[in-house]
């Protein structure tokens, strides 16, 4: 049995969260998170973008991935997130660490030797 | 900006294996915590204070569900004046300076072991080995504020700041490399230290107080001032409004 | 439900198995069964390997096997000697070849080893319970909850030990105690409301009451709690009339009816007519 923790209280029917289950979910976006970003640097590396472009690349890839976790939650968003919101600007910070150290290897590798 | 040509060779021998070396350290780094972790000794009396301290929370936060008299009861068990548990349970400040528990001490030099002294040691061989190369070019402009940032190593001052040195090189991929730790080597990995410091441990029933007195003061304070509703009150109207 | 373990490969019942250990089923009689089946080919499961051994000593001992139970302790002890957690299965043998004392003995060494070690010291109580000394086990338990006191399993272990021995108003405390651990799990409040019904008195009444429609309404489709709510409001619908309190009885009797129709509209197609069987149990018309 998971440990129900955060309780919304929201008066007719209070919503109760499975801490476990929030967990894991998050575990497992935060891992997309990861893979997109080291997919994307890559990627703009390669294609060579430099200052603003490459930048604008990781906010279409952030927004990509978002509206592809949305088509696979599908209608029923809520019973796997908090709030979609929150799905969209966790992490962008960390994420963008990520994104710009690959895509700062892979631009050195390819485009400037 | 006057555009720089780099020997070919610069990639293969210093930018690549910068990369690799620190990869390849932070998987080591791994492993090692994970043979030098010691399971920590527990004492009974902290686990009975850690024990208490969550039954006492969740008597706060979940106490509505109980009938008042019940609730008082154990509050009146908690924090009586004469015979309250927090009232009654003297225990020792744990002395504050961690050189007189021997057992706190080798776990303080693992942890330098495996956190400190490899990112001293690499570093500084590193600073060593590839002294004075440019090796890279980020695809951004930036500032010449981070000229000393980026370019640690190669004192040229009409540079453009986007050339980065490789002692530079070396520290963004420390920094940079956490999150791919992460999808390596799996969650709360021993590679991935700043995490575990950031990640409360929440609702470990191990995780002990550091220090029972205040910890058991705090809690006796937040439970003096708890009021109890009975959120049962009105249920028997919800539940025949909820049907109709 | 029985499985065709010919033909399955090692890997479906690797699978299989560490679904059941996940989700805690104990399928004792199928785990012997794959055990059978794969005794020959236990080192192909790798790391895994000691968990499934363990997965099987507690299925042998369900089901008597104790040579087999044995077999597998021994092969852990070769690999871990010194090991508490194999110490603790060597009880457990002992355990379910009633030699209650050389248990005792060897959770004895446990707990002076390892003070903390929660899991021996449950055991003992266990141990106690076999022997049907109910008195002793609640009072190892009730000492094993003074040091762990946020131990959810052993609450409701003593809860049962003290409905076992007629102690209600204590088995209350041990419900109320679950409830404010796991808050939302309707069996717990109807469990609550089941001891307060049981221990009678207006006040307990009113308690069990509440309770019953807290559970409702955590679950509607709590059948159980849906009757004791009928049965304790005609309790109270009795009470209220001879003490004349009439505002306090009009509330109950709507809810008197409320739960009545309810049960009614959910047992609409089952054959045995519930309704029919309330109203015979029901008291007052």
């Amino acid at each position: 049995m998971s440990v129900v923790t955060k309780i919304k209280d929201n008066k007719p029917e209070p919503v109760a969260y499975s801490e476990a289950a929030l967990r894991n979910n998050a575990a497992v976006v935060e891992y997309c998170r990861t893979s997109m970003a080291a997919l994307s640097g890559s990627t703009a590396g390669v294609l060579g973008l430099t200052g603003l472009y490459g930048f604008a690349f990781y906010v279409i890839a952030v927004v990509v991935l978002w509206l592809m976790f949305m088509m696979k939650a599908g209608s029923n968003w809520h019973k796997y997130y908090v709030s979609r919101q929150s799905l969209l600007t966790n992490g962008f910070l960390g994420a963008l660490f990520t994104y710009v150290l690959f895509w700062t290897f892979i631009y050195g590798m390819v485009h400037v030797y | 900006m006057a555009e720089l040509l780099l020997d070919p060779n610069i990639r293969l021998w210093v930018f690549l294996p910068i990369v690799i070396i620190t990869f390849l350290v932070g998987i080591v780094r791994h492993y090692v915590s994970l043979i030098l972790s010691s399971q920590k000794k527990i004492e009974i009396i902290q686990v009975q204070d850690s024990q208490v301290m969550i039954r006492s929370r969740l008597l706060r936060e979940n106490g509505k569900y109980l009938p008042r008299q019940s609730f008082a009861m154990r509050r009146h068990w908690f924090n009586n004046e004469e015979t309250g548990y927090f009232k009654v349970q003297k225990r020792a400040a744990t002395s504050q300076n961690p050189m007189t528990d021997p057992g706190m001490m080798t776990d303080m030099l693992k942890g330098n072991l495996t956190n400190v002294l490899p990112m001293i040691v690499i570093g500084g061989w590193i600073n060593w080995m590839f002294s004075g190369f440019l090796t890279t070019k980020v695809p951004f402009p930036l500032t010449l504020r981070f000229k000393p940032m980026l370019q640690r190593g190669v004192e040229l001052a009409y540079l453009d700041a986007s050339w980065v040195s490789s002692a530079s090189w070396y520290f963004l991929n420390v920094f940079g490399l956490r999150t791919i730790y992460a999808l390596v080597l799996g969650e709360n990995n021993a590679a991935d230290q700043s995490k575990i410091m950031q990640e409360q441990m929440s609702g470990a029933a191990m995780a002990m107080p550091p220090d029972p007195k205040a910890a058991f003061k705090a809690e006796w304070e937040a439970l003096e001032i708890t009021e109890h509703k009975w959120a049962l009150a009105n249920v028997e109207n919800e539940i025949t409004a909820m049907e109709s | 439900m029985s499985y065709n373990y010919e033909d399955m490969t090692v890997n479906e019942i690797k699978d299989l198995l560490r679904q059941w250990r996940e989700s805690n089923e104990r399928r004792s009689e199928d785990v012997m069964e794959f055990w059978m089946a794969i005794m020959e080919d236990l080192d192909k499961f790798g790391n895994e390997k000691y968990v499934l051994l363990e997965q099987v000593i507690y299925a042998a001992l369900d089901t008597h096997q104790y040579g087999i139970a044995s077999m597998c302790i021994v092969i852990l002890h070769e690999k871990f000697p010194g090991s508490m957690r194999i110490a603790r299965f060597r009880a457990m043998l002992c355990e379910a070849k009633e030699k209650y004392d050389e248990a005792l003995e060897i959770l004895e060494e446990i707990i002076k080893a390892d003070e903390t070690n929660s899991a021996a010291r449950k055991r003992r109580v266990a141990i106690l319970k076999a022997q049907g000394l109910i008195p002793e086990a609640i009072k190892e338990l009730v000492d094993y909850l003074k040091k762990f006191m946020s131990d959810v399993e052993a609450w409701q272990e003593l809860c049962t030990l003290y409905q076992q021995v007629g102690e209600y108003s204590r088995a209350a405390f041990c419900a109320e105690e679950l409830i404010l651990h796991q808050p939302h799990n309707h069996l717990i409040h109807q469990l609550l409301a089941d001891i307060r019904y049981t221990m009678g008195g207006v006040e307990n009444m009113e308690l069990a009451k509440s309770y019953y429609c807290q559970a409702l309404k955590l679950n509607p489709d709590n059948m159980r709690a849906l009757l004791g709510l009928f049965l304790v409001t005609n309790n109270l619908l009795n009470h209220y009339k001879s003490s004349g309190n009439s505002g306090k009885r009009k509330d109950v009797w709507r809810l008197c009816q409320w739960a009545q129709s309810s049960a009614a509209a959910s047992q609409r197609n089952s054959q045995v007519p519930l309704t029919q069987m309330m109203l015979n149990l029901a008291i007052t018309d």
